[in-house]
């Protein structure tokens, strides 16, 4: 890994990781063009990257923090581990949560790619996280299964899916007779294998072009610069130790809520994480995988970084993160479920570690950001009538949610901590042609922004129902009992909620867990949880009070009481 | 004569078409009133030519002009100040967009404001959904009210954009009316006039952008028209439009939204005219100036659009949302400094120097290393012969500014100048790349034709990589854009949203459908137009699918084979984008567009000759250069005239009155139908 090659220059490593990034990006633009269901083809949930042949991370263009950062480095030693003998032309399927995946939902891709000579060089990862995964209930994240047999996902550890650039149809059709909707997961199969294969012969032309020895030191300069920056970065803070703690609310399975500790020492250039100080793992979904555990607390750490960092092996070498075994935000146990291991006690890791950053000087990390998965992204299905056919997707309508940190306001849509604003949203009228459901209403509450010198986003209503035929909603709504905390005087985000309203009027509160049905003329209303503030309100930039004013989005009143500013004399 | 003017950030560049001859002249924008600088770069002109301007405009039968102004406006928020009426429930629709963003860690970006505030973003109070049905009627009586706040609003224009307007237009038109009774003068645009388009956020944004646009247009256009026929000028004002047409000023008007792009599509168009005379069918038209770096791309006559483009930032910016030639930008130019990051990488751009200070080599006190200069230091520019030879260009400045850069690095001058070229060409093939991918165009098929002032640094090189067939740097190429202006024909679209799939669709019905949209066309153009050529569009996906393609079809066709046609056309495109179809899987056809394209003049060959500004040729020379792979050569200098048909050998350098084509070994250089053309294989016979 380490060997230096003295015919590389750093122009080399500038070159190399310019093209690698090319590499990356063009697998993502055919996915995203491609993928057949809304999560790939509007919202953008996937990750496309490149690791050599020692596993390390190399290239994440255009990548969702949560499935990239940490992940892909195991799948690919577990990939070597179950075939030790690979070839050109083959292609595995990979989504076990025990070995390296973020989630059962989350179908990754990996095809190796060789030189001439045949030798193992680099692979490449699609990752994407898929509308169903055959799961006992129409949902990818099961917050409400007690292990991994009540949750049922389809698992596929490192199995192959392709021989000589083939089909292995016994496999898919497993997937053929299982999944919901099954000519939708095809068709993102399709669009995932695509996507590979493009970025395979991009490598094989790349190593041909430059040599795949200079290449491959090239991509070995391109870690140790980010390495160099990273640590570079880290020197410039103080040293200390912070400690947060956080809590996830309270579940079936968890009725006291799971509470989340993270502790942050900066020393040097390094930063250690520890998250071992937390419980055991829990008989629900909420379980974190190896991958996103450890993620979770990079994404908290590389918050604190500031912008313009690339993710890589590289960067990562001066974080160490660790994890324990058979706790819930650390390397689970079988059968315990993972099934939502990518967003709820996965954000508040992150929460909890840029909380923990705050703590040792201000300046430093942020403020949590809101809750996930509310209602407006929840896993809609259901039959239309006036067509007979069967849908499940999952909807990306409005989600807030930023934290305020040391020198921004939140943003706003920054929809959860592990997709850190990357993904796209939906369409009301896209969403409208393509399932038989109506939009009613998507807007800002006034006055629940989480006040601060910096102020996290505001929640957001959205009201929606089936226009035709039963639509079986599923999500898992977190803060809705413990908000989003805001820090160094900065005040708590707004709490998520939801709430059915029934065609006759009469209200219901659902389970955080269980989801719900809707007939026509029935709709539910979810609030989106808003994100913590940084610092004393009474600090903000008056001009900025103001014009939150103007736009309606907080109260004189508020502004007066909670901001302290001067009302202007008539 | 026929004249094309292109007013761009820096320069405002006239191309004056004659019998025989393509002139070229430049004149500085000025940005305060960019009419003036259409004026004075006339006035060189005719200074040229030693008439008077009257005398000049008097023998001018038409004037295309490419303008910035919109664009301008919103940059510079100088737009109206304008109301937004949106259905009830929806108001936040220009806050929360579609979401996305660059960087999961920058957190020093901040949030962007909506193009209309919220507090001047009214809710209208009722409901269409899907299929055209009305869920909940108008409230006419509730919708004074907002009449009412909107009149205490005091704005100078108004959008409106419900939702499935684009289905159902009948509450956006009921909504329109009321406006127009109770604020006569004020301008409105409706949302399914403007762009009638799936997806509320690109629409609605598009309708804020064409409404805010209006007064400003107007004026300029106005002020403009009436001062050109003060002046003399009885000829025909054309505008260049983002569609890639252009139409007569006063059109353009009505709905500004058009002219937004008129800058950045001539550059296609012109790609577009030296296929055509050179019988290429598949092209990639680059235009590289300071700071920017344009691409596009064209196949069999055809320049693919889009209607995501931003203005400003991505995601950040505010999407148009409006169909348009699909032009993708990055930051890479003659200008783009090169820096040294914390982690020791050399970087090139996005930052430019600009005109001001410059290059370093520009001498006006500019001390960053530009891509410009790293040319100078390699000897790929003669410093001595830079604009024509109406600038020198400081070389030791140039070498003691890589000298900076590269001690930071271990490296010298040379070695640093030579990696930026390198830099940027990469950046430049990732451009070039995304965007061939996107339109499932192969490189290896296509031609690139070279246009900009800082075109021929890298061309070739970006042509070698790619595989294309030959880099072509066409005669007025560093003056593309206006170029371009003279080749565009007058364009009229028509388009209407109507959904039906592949398995249930009725031929019939769309036959009628496209005759009407033809009719419409034709009525837009107006009397004298009806000799044009009609194009019939529809855009489609799988059902299952997100994104539609753009699918041209025939009208003959679709009679005899009905929907047979529709689909074997899709599955064309699907497979040349994709590279698969899925066979049996049902198509669902949603937008129809017919296009009638008219001659705006009778002669459509660009002029062979090209005369520039030159101070008198530069005699055939050699000078040492650094080159990809090979090092330093001594490299021959020569110019297109210099040059003959049967291609010869590189290295060459070719110098022609705004730029230089650098040509490296293994290429063969020839002159063709006054164009440079550079491939990389020997041709025999």
């Amino acid at each position: 890994v380490n060997s230096r090659d003295p015919d590389v220059s750093p122009i080399d490593v500038a070159l190399t990781a310019s093209r690698l990034n090319a590499v990356a990006a063009k697998m993502s633009n055919t996915l995203f063009r491609t993928g057949r269901s809304g999560v790939l083809n509007t919202a953008r949930d996937f990750s496309c990257c490149i690791v050599d042949s020692a596993h390390n991370l190399v290239m994440a263009a255009d990548s969702l923090p949560i499935h990239v950062m940490s992940g892909p480095d195991l799948i690919s030693r577990w990939i070597e581990h179950h075939h030790p003998v690979r070839r050109r032309g083959d292609a595995f399927l990979h989504n076990s949560p025990y070995e390296g995946n973020s989630h059962a939902a989350d179908h990754t891709i990996v095809v190796p790619v060789f030189d001439d000579d045949g030798r193992h060089r680099f692979s490449v990862l699609v990752k994407a996280h898929q509308a169903d995964c055959g799961n006992s209930q129409p949902t990818t994240y099961m917050a409400n299964a007690v292990d991994v047999y009540n949750e049922g996902a389809l698992i596929f550890p490192a199995v192959q899916v392709q021989r000589d650039f083939v089909d292995i149809d016994d496999v898919l059709r497993m997937c053929m007779n299982r999944l919901r909707v099954p000519e939708q997961w095809r068709g993102d199969y399709l669009a995932m294998i695509g996507a590979a294969r493009i970025g395979e012969r991009a490598l094989e032309d790349l190593g041909r072009d430059v040599g795949w020895d200079h290449f491959e030191a090239a991509a070995n300069g391109w870690l140790d610069y980010a390495e160099r920056l990273v640590r570079s970065t880290i020197a410039r803070l103080p040293d200390g130790l912070g400690e947060a703690d956080t809590m996830h609310d309270p579940f079936p399975g968890v009725p006291d809520g799971i509470p989340i500790r993270a502790s942050v020492t900066i020393r040097g250039d390094e930063i250690d994480v520890d998250l071992s100080d937390n419980p055991d793992c829990v008989p629900c979904g909420l379980n974190l995988t190896e991958a996103t555990a450890r993620t979770a607390a990079l994404i908290g750490v590389f918050n604190s970084l500031g912008p313009s960092l690339p993710a890589n092996a590289g960067s990562l070498r001066p974080i160490n993160v660790t994890l324990r075994t058979n706790c819930v935000a650390g390397v689970p146990t079988f059968p315990h479920s993972t099934s939502v291991a990518t967003t709820n006690v996965a954000d508040r890791v992150t929460n909890a570690v840029q909380l923990a950053f705050s703590s040792i000087a201000d300046g430093l990390g942020m403020a949590e950001h809101g809750a996930p998965t509310p209602g407006s992204s929840a896993v809609i299905s259901g039959t239309d009538p006036a067509t007979g056919e069967p849908y499940i997707n999952q909807l990306f309508l409005t989600i807030t949610g930023g934290a305020a940190g040391p020198h921004h306001d939140g943003w706003l849509t920054i929809c959860h901590a592990g997709n850190a604003g990357m993904l796209q949203r939906d369409s009301v009228e896209l969403d409208e042609s393509r399932f038989p459901i109506i939009v009613h209403r998507q807007e800002l509450v006034a006055d629940t922004e989480g006040a601060g010198r910096h102020t996290g986003a505001p929640i957001a209503i959205v009201q929606y129902g089936p226009r035709r035929g039963v639509l079986r909603a599923l999500y898992a709504i977190d803060g809705a009992v413990v908000p989003a905390h805001g820090t160094l005087g900065g005040h708590d985000g707004g709490r998520a909620a939801h709430q059915v309203l029934r065609r006759n009027g009469e209200r219901e509160t659902p389970t955080a867990t269980d989801g719900v049905e809707l007939h026509p003329g029935d709709t539910l209303i979810t609030v989106t949880g808003g994100g913590g503030g940084y610092g004393d309100p009474t600090q903000r930039d008056r001009d900025a009070v103001r014009t939150a004013v103007d736009e309606g989005l907080i109260s004189p009143h508020r502004a007066r009481t909670v901001y302290g500013l001067e009302t202007e004399q008539p | 004569m026929r004249l094309a003017v292109d007013t761009g950030g820096t320069f405002t560049d006239l191309v004056i078409g004659d019998e025989s001859d393509l002139h070229l002249f430049k004149a500085p924008t000025v940005p305060a009133d960019p009419s003036q600088g259409v004026f004075d770069v006339i006035g060189v002109a005719a200074e040229a030519f030693e008439m008077t301007l009257a005398d000049l405009l008097a023998a001018t039968t038409q004037i295309v002009h490419g303008t910035t102004i919109g664009l301008n406006a919103i940059v510079t928020g100088s737009v109206a100040r304008t109301a937004l009426l949106v259905t009830e429930g929806h108001r936040d629709i220009l806050t929360l967009r579609e979401g996305g963003r660059l960087d999961p860690f920058d957190h020093a970006t901040e949030y962007p404001s909506p193009y209309v505030p919220r507090r001047l973003t009214f809710e209208v109070p009722e409901r269409i959904t899907a299929d055209g049905e009305i869920y909940r009627s108008l409230d006419t009586g509730l919708l004074e009210n907002v009449l009412d706040q909107i009149e205490r609003a005091d704005v100078e224009a108004v959008a409106v954009s419900l939702l499935w307007s684009i289905v159902n237009n009948r509450h956006e038109r009921q909504v329109g009316d009321a406006l127009r009774r109770r604020f006569p003068t004020l301008p409105i645009s409706l949302s399914h006039e403007v762009n009638p388009i799936l997806r509320e956020y690109r629409r609605t944004s598009s309708t804020c952008i064409d409404a805010s646009l209006k007064p400003v247009v107007s004026t300029y256009l106005d002020r403009l028209e009436s001062r050109l026929r003060g002046c003399g000028f009885a000829g025909r004002l054309l505008i260049v439009t983002s569609q890639g047409g252009v139409r007569d000023a006063a059109d353009a008007q009505d709905h500004p939204i058009h002219t937004l792009g008129s800058g950045p599509a001539m550059a296609p168009i012109a790609g577009r005219a030296v296929l055509a005379e050179t019988g290429h069918t598949a092209g990639i038209v680059i235009d590289t100036g300071g700071t920017t770096f344009d691409v596009s791309v064209i196949r069999d006559g055809a320049i693919p659009r889009r209607s995501d483009a931003w203005i400003g930032a991505t995601f950040t910016g505010h999407m148009t949302g409006f169909p348009s030639i699909d032009v993708s930008s990055i930051g890479a130019g003659g200008g783009s400094i090169a820096w040294v990051d914390e982690g020791g990488l050399l970087r090139v751009g996005p930052r430019s120097a600009g005109s001001t200070p410059g290059p370093a080599s520009f001498g006006r006190g500019g001390l960053d290393a530009t891509v410009t200069d790293a040319a100078v230091v390699t000897g790929l520019l003669d410093p001595t012969r830079f604009l024509g030879g109406t600038m020198t260009l400081d070389a030791d400045a140039a070498m003691a500014a890589f000298g900076r850069v590269g001690d930071q690095l271990g490296l010298d001058p040379l070695s640093t100048a030579t990696a930026i070229i390198a830099l940027a060409t990469e950046a430049m093939i990732h451009a070039v790349e995304d965007i061939t991918v996107a339109r499932g165009l192969d490189p290896r098929s296509a031609v690139l034709i070279a246009g900009g002032g800082a075109a021929g640094i890298n061309a070739v090189e970006i042509a070698r990589r790619l595989g294309c067939r030959a880099a072509i740097l066409p005669r007025g190429g560093a003056a593309l854009s206006a170029a371009g202006g003279l080749a565009s024909d007058l364009v009229f679209e028509t388009t209407k949203v109507f959904s039906g799939r592949s398995d249930s669709i009725d031929s019939t019905t769309l036959v009628e459908l496209l005759r009407q949209l033809d009719d419409d066309a034709m009525a837009l153009a107006g009397n004298g137009h009806s000799a044009g050529r009609f194009e019939r569009f529809v855009e489609a996906r799988y059902i299952t699918q997100a994104w539609d393609i753009d699918v041209d079809i025939d009208l003959s066709p679709l009679t005899t084979d009905g929907v047979d046609h529709l689909t074997a056309r899709f599955e064309d495109c699907h497979r040349r984008l994709f590279g698969f179809v899925d066979q049996g899987c049902p198509i669902l056809f949603s937008s129809w567009r017919s296009r009638l394209t008219c001659a705006a003049h009778e002669q459509h060959d660009t002029p062979a000759r090209i005369v520039g500004p030159d101070r008198g040729a530069a005699p055939v020379r050699t000078r040492p250069a650094v080159w990809p792979r090979y090092g330093v050569l001594d490299t021959v200098v020569t110019t297109p005239d210099a040059l003959g048909s049967t291609p010869i050998a590189g290295p060459l350098l070719v110098e022609t009155a705004y730029t230089t084509l650098a040509a490296g070994p293994d290429t063969f250089i020839c002159h063709d139908h006054g164009n440079v053309v550079v491939t990389f294989e020997e041709v025999t016979g």
